[in-house]
């Protein structure tokens, strides 16, 4: 099945290039996971990178950087393949989640949960993953700047179309959007968020103070 | 080496050199050439000269561990190496809190379903990129190397060009737009 809402062309030759944050970096990977047409651009992306680094002016190494080099090669062990134990506690999550630690999950509203994604140096940018509950509406709210989602199960809906496992989701500041959950299943989404997110609206001025993410 | 100037088809094969036979003339090779520009990258990107040497010689590092992953019929030697040096630069914070190998937790981008045209060579393909380039406005090269190469905001990069917001962002739009013909180009 073809994805239908992708991440916008910036971000991807902004993930080719390596300058994305941690954060964005995350959920964009796990997006890529599923997608082989942004795979493709990305690929794209990165060999004209490739090029453009060989027609850079080479800045000169330091004198002893080749010795020092094979020095190090010489004490490498013969296969140096080091497995990364998997951190997973739960099936189905994308792979680009493996290196991190995550929080509990913690109920953040009726039929909605939260689990922080431990991204180091992500600078305003937090991760979590949010699941809500088949048919719920989920609490209107506004963000300080960028929203990315990937959506890893289920799907949601609001103004701006429908969205189904495997797409993506890019928002700027001043998006106001009341997503409402699939009514077959629970939705789950790898979130990263610029900023604190606001909820708005009744519920959401009793949610505030305990949405710290 | 004897300092003759080797086409990037070659660059290929000395990768397969390291891989098969652990050559180190080839690695040396290897060095010469890529280490240089891996240290003008990352200079480039705002990292410290005495750090970007370390990080260029740890770069060809991985190039020496990982060059059995290499496959000249997917990606170029200087793609390949230039995703290296992506994945240590975007991991050089995260290795200060855990020591989780480079690139580990990057999907891998190689498409299994889609190879590129197996007939178009190594050389080739950057041969046609660089055409492309070359047919692109300097301005527009310059919005794609800004992005790909200095992580600037947009707000940044109008002060360094001196050109309004609004002209960036659309000068990004179409230095996208054109990005994707060019890749459509490749496959």
């Amino acid at each position: 099945m073809r994805n239908r809402h992708h991440p916008s062309d910036e971000t991807l030759a902004a993930y080719a290039a390596g300058t994305l944050d941690p954060g964005r970096r995350v959920v964009v990977a796990s997006h890529l996971e599923r997608c082989a047409a942004c795979r493709g651009f990305v690929r794209g992306a990165e060999s004209v990178a490739g090029v453009m680094l060989e027609d850079l002016a080479p800045a000169p190494m330091s004198s002893e950087a080749l010795a020092r080099t094979l020095a190090r090669i010489d004490r490498e062990p013969v296969s140096a393949a080091k497995a990364v134990a998997a951190r997973l506690d739960e099936p189905d999550l994308p792979a680009c989640l493996r290196p991190y630690d995550m929080g509990p999950w913690r109920w953040v509203g009726p039929g909605v949960h939260m689990r922080p994604v431990l991204v180091p140096e992500t600078g305003k940018m937090r991760v979590f993953l949010l699941k809500g509950a088949p048919g719920i509406r989920l609490p209107q709210h506004s963000h300080e700047g960028a929203e990315l989602t990937s959506i890893l199960a289920g799907s949601y809906h609001h103004e701006g179309g429908d969205f189904l496992a495997g797409d993506f989701e890019e928002a700027d500041d001043n998006v106001e959007h009341r997503p409402v959950v699939g009514q077959d299943m629970a939705c789950l989404c790898l979130v990263a968020l610029e900023g604190q997110l606001k909820l708005s609206g009744f519920i959401g001025a009793l949610l505030n103070p305990f949405v710290r993410l | 080496m004897d300092g003759k100037p080797l086409g990037t088809q070659d660059y290929s094969r000395l990768i397969v050199a390291v891989a098969r036979h652990r050559d180190r003339a080839a690695f040396s090779a290897l060095f010469d050439h890529f280490a240089p520009r891996i240290k003008a990258y990352l200079l480039r990107a705002g990292t410290d000269p005495a750090l970007a040497d370390e990080l260029a010689q740890e770069a060809l590092l991985a190039v020496w561990r990982k060059a059995e992953t290499f496959d000249g019929a997917r990606a170029t030697a200087a793609t390949w190496i230039f995703t290296i040096a992506r994945n240590l630069r975007t991991d050089r914070f995260r290795k200060e809190w855990r020591d989780v190998p480079a690139g580990d937790d990057l999907p891998d981008t190689i498409d299994e379903t889609a190879a590129p045209d197996e007939t178009l060579s190594d050389a080739e393909r950057g041969e046609r990129i660089r055409q492309a380039l070359r047919q692109l406005p300097p301005e527009q090269i310059k919005v794609i190397e800004l992005s790909f190469f200095e992580d600037q905001p947009h707000a940044e990069i109008a002060q360094t060009l001196g050109i309004p917001l609004g002209t960036v962002k659309s000068r990004i739009r179409i230095a996208m737009a054109k990005l994707r013909d060019i890749v459509g180009d490749l496959s």
